[in-house]
């Protein structure tokens, strides 16, 4: 009895059937006219309330079925889809959400909830235009009108009825599943004309095992719905039950075909079909017929037999091999994916994590035997954990794209809120990154994305008389950068006023009056704490945080924000992030007696310093390199390392979000691979560290945080300027 | 706030009542105690790695099976000397919760003594004045053998917050200037 | 108990109470097995049954098989409303062969 894990399952399920019914809502906002946008938010509705009422959420399915009529009436083309009627549906789509929610915590709505149900189906109701009739009576009234499904005449069968062929796996009833409810479930939606209980496929008492399931059914169906929202009754035991739906009409080859694969004898079978009332014994006749004439023919196939014997059109067969394609290949895309507990994976990276290390150990120890046997045993070891921690970590990358995605709801609400026409454009969607990643920037993003629409992007009226487009564009792009994930928050509103940003700064007191700073220095000060002020900021966008907690929560992922604005043209935002926060690839420098690592990623080059830049290391801040200017850092004065500085120093450029500084260290001690330990909240002040790793002689190396220390090197040359000796 | 400290104090009386085992170690002259339930294990001392930047009495991280913990010189958050180190010196990891988290802390201690049972009969309130070190540190004075040991509150001690915010401030202090 | 036995000598008649569902499914196979094993005609009073699943519905239908092959009489009486709700789903009504006492209200 595994009840517990089908109710999750369809409370995931459920949820992503609503993300994309909202995406499906918001795309029909956008003035999308594809039919099968409405098909894929019916066949959503549909499941939910289906899956429901397996599991007895009757204020799940009551609500659904609502919605679902009038969606229904949309699919028809008997109602007209407009903005309203989105937004209503939206606010359904919301109330199922919270719905699911209650049956995820295990508990009956409140009165609240039940009132807001109420009121939602009165609004549903004025769409269908009447007090909603019971479902089986509108299908019964529906079929007549219109028949929407592909019906082929004149080869088919004479009946008006669906016909269902259920074999229920053995271990259904263990997993929790009662296959009667989805026969009585499928009377929710039409009527089960006749059903025949395929008793012969159960065994006797003596050889009963009670938990298993057994049973089979043949039923006669008569419904207006289409096919996947016949098989989306199903959706639950489609993976372990032999399920077959042939639409009403369908050809006697068809049936030919059915009873050929199921197991009973085919006679037994063929008369089950006409107790169904689904062929007639004239019908059966032609076809056992038929099948007998087929087999002889050499085993060609059915639909070239056929063929031959001129039933059918090549159209229709072409037509129907094409559609059993479809449907095989839409079923190895399933097939090819599975659902993994998180937890699992997170376990999995962090023992791999584990591995890594123990593998650099004994990398060392064998180095230090001088075996090389050893040492080339060790190296492909080495080797082949790289490979496993690379493709473990790919595991758990996913793409940005539902995550930009949920930002559609996000600029609708927020449009309407302020009474702005904002269009969200999204690129990149299919840039990867760690899900542990995905998981920390939603709110980051979300206060940024906010920001922009409310102080921006400027009212119409603003925007018309600057000559620009009434309607604002958000722009949300993401992209590779070396290492990092890019992702741009960017505006076409009026960007930032760099004077009144200083002006705030000074009042504030976070930089001197006489301070003379770069743009770019005077944009970043909106992400500093205590300058974001009650002017600035509006109940909106205001909600308890500023972008000083933006900057540090990004900060926390060992990212970087950083903003770009040019007045009257817009503003953009970069952020940037490390692609996963598990592992990395290090490279080990040595200071005194201390070692750090650097992100490989991050590493350009390494030279010797020269003793002529060295001699000049006290009176500039630049070296020169094949000509170019490098500003550098010595870590060892940075980090106050004790002792003498050796003989030959080193320097590392390294290089972040298009800037390069060189960082003078002792020794190069080479590259490894790094697990990234957090260093706690006792370190979380600490200036050019980043984070802590475990060496293979089992030391802890400190990790620099080259983004801070770039920046610092940078500021220090925009302060003073490059000094020339 | 004032709900939050109440319940801290409540937390710490109650666990005064109830732990009656305690670790006691020597820091210079002094006989020192915490109560066991907080003590994860002790270990010797060795293979530190210093953390730079930071206010004397942070010692460093180690690596503790796979988690890097810090280590806090104990003397030097007294406000003394650093602690010399000795082939008697120890590292004694100590569980403090943070909030809803727990956080390991290693504590550097001349030399661990020994495990003694204090009744709580045997246990007076911290001296108002006249303690060495700051009295909020102080859970209680337990008497032991005629003696005073005095058993500390590990959550002011090693209190995650109050230890980041100088972290914070040292780091700031300290030598910016690049080449 | 939720099973009423009145042993009759040639034949024997008792009552399935309550739920007739998978949680119980094991332990009701052995009682109505044991029962079909030890007379030749069976009646098995469904009245109080008060709550029947596919696990219940196959059992009965095994039940039937096993009186079938070993040519044995097993009828079941005194439907419970669930019960014939459930052989009504099912179109099993005639399977069974037994007379089905229908209630009025429950006519459709």
């Amino acid at each position: 009895m595994n009840l517990d894990e089908a109710l999750k399952t369809f409370i995931i399920e459920s949820r992503e059937l609503l993300e994309q019914m909202e995406d499906a809502l918001l795309r029909i906002e956008q003035a999308e006219h594809d039919p099968e946008i409405i098909n894929a938010i019916f066949r959503a509705a549909h499941t939910i309330k289906g899956s429901a009422g397996l599991f007895g959420l009757e204020y799940i399915v009551a609500f659904t079925h609502v919605a679902e009529s009038v969606l229904d009436k949309v699919r028809s083309n008997e109602l007209q889809i407009e903005s309203e009627l989105v937004a209503l549906l939206l606010t359904a789509r919301d109330h199922i959400g919270a719905l699911v929610d209650h049956a995820a915590q295990g508990e009956e709505p409140g009165e609240d909830s039940h009132q807001h149900s109420r009121k939602l189906i009165e609004q549903l109701n004025i769409y269908l235009g009447h007090k909603h009739a019971a479902p089986t009576a509108v299908a019964g009234t529906l079929v007549e009108q219109s028949h929407k499904v592909e019906r082929e005449k004149g080869e088919g069968v004479e009946t008006d009825n669906w016909h269902i062929s259920l074999r229920f796996g053995t271990d259904v009833l263990r997993n929790g599943m009662d296959p009667l409810s989805f026969i009585r479930y499928l009377n929710t939606f039409g009527k089960t004309i006749n059903v025949v209980t395929m008793v012969e496929t159960v065994p006797p008492l003596s050889q009963l095992d009670p938990e298993s399931c057994y049973l089979g059914f043949e039923i006669s169906f008569q419904t207006d719905a289409d096919k996947a929202a016949i098989e989306g009754a199903f959706e639950f035991v489609r993976d372990d039950c032999q399920i077959r739906i042939m639409p009403p009409h369908s050809k006697v080859a068809e049936y030919v075909d059915m009873i050929r694969d199921l197991p009973e004898k085919e006679m037994r079978l063929g008369e089950i079909l006409v107790q169904c009332g689904t062929l007639t014994a004239v019908e059966l006749e032609q076809a056992l017929r038929r099948q007998a004439q087929s087999e002889s023919s050499a085993k060609r196939p059915l639909g070239e037999a056929l063929l031959e014997q001129k039933v059918v059109s090549p159209a229709v067969v072409n037509a129907a091999l094409e559609k059993q394609k479809q449907v095989k290949d839409s079923k190895t895309a399933e097939n090819s994916l599975i659902r993994v507990d998180a937890d699992k994976l997170d376990q999995l990276i962090n023992l791999i994590g584990e591995l890594t290390i123990a593998s650099a150990g004994t990398a060392l120890v064998a180095q230090r035997a001088g075996i090389s046997e050893l040492q080339e045993a060790a190296s492909t070891l080495s080797r082949l954990v790289e490979e496993v921690r690379d493709c473990a970590l790919t595991l758990r990358m996913v793409q940005i794209g539902a995550t930009f995605n949920r930002f559609q709801r996000v600029v609708r609400d927020v449009s309407k809120e302020l009474g702005k026409d904002i269009e969200l454009v999204i690129s990149g969607a299919e840039t990867e990154l760690d899900k542990t990643v995905v998981e920390k920037i939603g709110d980051p993003l979300t206060h940024l994305v906010r920001n922009s629409m409310d102080h921006g992007i400027e009212p119409a009226d603003v925007r018309i008389a600057n000559g620009k487009p009434a309607k604002g564009t958000l722009h949300l792009n993401a992209f590779h950068d070396s290492g990092s994930i890019v992702i741009e928050v960017s505006d076409d509103g009026g960007g930032l006023k760099k004077d009144k940003i200083l002006k705030k700064a000074i009042e504030r007191g976070l930089v001197p009056a006489d301070a003379s700073l770069s743009d770019k220095e005077i944009f970043n000060l909106i992400f500093e704490a205590g300058f974001s002020t009650a002017d600035v900021v509006s109940n909106l966008s205001g909600r308890g945080v500023g972008m000083d907690v933006v900057r540090r929560n990004i900060t926390a992922l060992r990212g970087s924000i950083d903003l770009d604005s040019e007045e009257g043209r817009g503003t953009t935002i970069r952020i940037r992030l490390p692609l996963t926060l598990a592992i990395i690839d290090g490279f080990l420098v040595g200071v005194g007696k201390s070692s750090f690592v650097i992100p490989l990623d991050l590493v350009v080059e390494c030279i010797e310093l020269s003793d002529e830049d060295r001699r000049a290391a006290n009176e500039r801040n630049y070296l020169s390199l094949r000509g170019q200017v490098l500003p550098y850092m010595r870590l060892r004065d940075m980090f106050d390392v004790s002792g003498e500085p050796v003989r030959r120093e080193n320097v590392v450029v390294v290089q972040y979000g298009g800037t390069r500084a060189g960082l003078v260290v002792d020794t190069l001690q080479g590259e490894f691979q790094t697990v990234i330990k957090p260093l706690g909240r006792i370190f979380s002040n600490v200036n050019g560290i980043g984070g802590s790793t475990i060496l293979g002689s089992g030391e802890v190396a400190l990790i620099l945080d080259v983004p801070r220390l770039v920046q610092q090197v940078s500021a220090q040359v925009e302060k003073n300027g490059l000094e020339v000796a | 706030m004032g709900a939050l400290v109440r319940t801290e104090t409540q937390v710490a009386l109650t666990q005064a009542a109830e732990i009656q085992q305690y670790l006691t170690f020597a820091l210079g002259s002094e006989m020192f105690a915490v109560g066991t339930l907080s003590v994860k294990e002790i270990i010797e001392y060795g293979q530190l790695t210093e953390v730079p930047m930071m206010p004397g009495f942070i010692r460093g991280v180690i690596n503790l099976r796979g988690a890097v913990v810090p280590v806090i010189d104990l003397s030097a958050r007294f406000g003394r000397n650093a602690t010399q180190i000795t082939r008697r010196t120890c590292i004694v990891i100590i569980e403090v919760p943070t909030g809803e988290e727990k956080q390991d802390i290693g504590v550097v201690v001349d030399a661990v003594s020994e495990v003694l049972e204090i009744p709580a009969s045997e246990i007076e309130p911290p001296p108002a004045f006249g303690a060495k070190i700051r009295t909020d540190f102080i859970q209680g004075m337990g008497k032991v053998n005629g003696k005073f040991v005095i058993l500390l509150d590990v959550g002011k001690v090693l209190s995650v917050d109050e230890i980041a915010a100088l972290t914070g401030a040292a780091g700031t202090n300290a030598p910016k200037e690049a080449g | 108990m939720s099973t009423q036995d009145k042993s009759q000598e040639a034949g024997a008649h008792f009552a399935i109470e309550g739920d007739l569902t998978i949680y119980r499914a094991a332990e009701l196979k052995e009682l109505v097995f044991s029962r079909i094993d030890n007379a030749s005609a069976i009646e098995i009073d469904l009245s109080k049954v008060a709550e029947i699943d596919s696990a219940g519905l196959q059992l009965l239908i095994a039940a039937k098989l096993e009186a079938m092959i070993r040519d044995k009489q097993l009828h079941f009486v005194g439907h419970s409303k669930p019960v014939q709700e459930v052989f009504d789903l099912c179109d099993l009504g005639g399977f069974f062969g037994d007379q089905i006492v229908i209630f009025p209200h429950t006519v459709h």
